[in-house]
């Protein structure tokens, strides 16, 4: 217990060195976002495409699902990780000292690891919810009951992320969310004009 | 050899952590009982402090780690106060 209360306080200090928890929401956010609309894009595809067999949806999806986790692991890693030596170099010009074994060197490693897990786990666990219903398709009556209920969820995580957008610059909650659903209802009707255009 | 009880430290150090946090951490070490720091001069990156420590029993390679650990550099020890009371430094008639 106590070994965790010591980690939680090193972590807490390594956030407000290296502004871990500001970069680390903005990542959030964003990456949830592109995961629920590229699964989107994948559901809708699949349903402009009358792909009937969940299996097929299923293993598209969660294909897609890792190709963004590791996306966002590799891509925010390297990025941040060339962004925070540079940081620390130029600190180091500043203090004429080497900082790398100091709290701002290891705040910095530690941030750089955090953020990465962030930005890849955040679209993977998204778009993982938004297709979960797939998963369950065999005690649903219909596959269309499928794309529906998926749809519907995204919705609902678009909502939850833009609330917490909201929560974040202290706006209405609802405005914010609704901000959210728009991009994906703009996205769904879009995908479902290719539907018409092709029938 | 005698304690040394207070230190007056000139200190280039990042912007963070804070003088807060840093004189927090400070006053934990053993043997301090009181630190003032205070910012006389302030850059983009980094600033210069004047870090008054009192205390007991100070043990300055203790204090000089501390602050290393938080990415500052000692510039220069410009006040050393040791023996069995505090006493201020003699006026003189070049003051």
């Amino acid at each position: 217990m106590e070994f965790f209360v010591r980690k939680l306080n090193e972590f807490r200090e390594y956030s407000d060195i290296a502004s871990i928890g500001e970069i680390g929401r903005r990542y959030f956010a964003m990456n949830a976002f592109d995961g629920v609309l590229t699964i989107i894009g994948v559901l809708m595809g699949s349903y402009t495409a009358r792909v009937y067999d969940a299996r097929i949806v299923i293993v598209t999806g969660f294909s897609t699902c890792i190709a963004m986790g590791i996306s966002g692991l590799w891509g925010a890693y390297l990025t941040e990780s060339a962004e925070r030596k540079r940081g620390l170099n130029d600190l180091e010009n500043h203090t004429l000292t080497d900082l790398s074994q100091t709290k701002i060197g290891r705040a910095s490693r530690a941030a750089v690891v955090i953020v990465a897990l962030v930005d890849g786990l955040a679209p993977f666990l998204a778009a993982l919810i938004v297709l979960s219903p797939f998963l369950f398709s065999a005690l649903l009556p219909d596959i269309l009951f499928s794309y529906y209920v998926s749809l519907g969820m995204a919705l609902v995580v678009l909502f939850a992320l833009g609330a917490f957008l909201g929560r974040v610059s202290k706006e209405s909650l609802i405005i914010s969310g609704l901000k959210m659903v728009g991009a994906g209802l703009v996205s769904i009707l879009l995908s479902y004009l290719l539907k018409v255009k092709g029938s | 050899m005698g304690k040394v009880r207070r230190l007056v430290l000139d200190v280039l150090k990042p912007l963070e952590p804070t003088i807060i946090e840093l004189a927090q951490q400070l006053s934990e070490l053993s043997g301090v009982e009181a630190v003032n720091i205070s910012i006389y001069e302030i850059d983009r990156k980094v600033e210069n402090a004047k870090i008054t420590i009192e205390g007991s029993d100070l043990d300055y390679e203790s204090v000089e780690r501390l602050i290393q650990e938080n990415g500052g550099t000692v510039h220069s020890i410009d006040e050393v106060v040791a023996g069995k009371m505090i006493i201020e430094d003699a006026a003189t008639l070049q003051d």
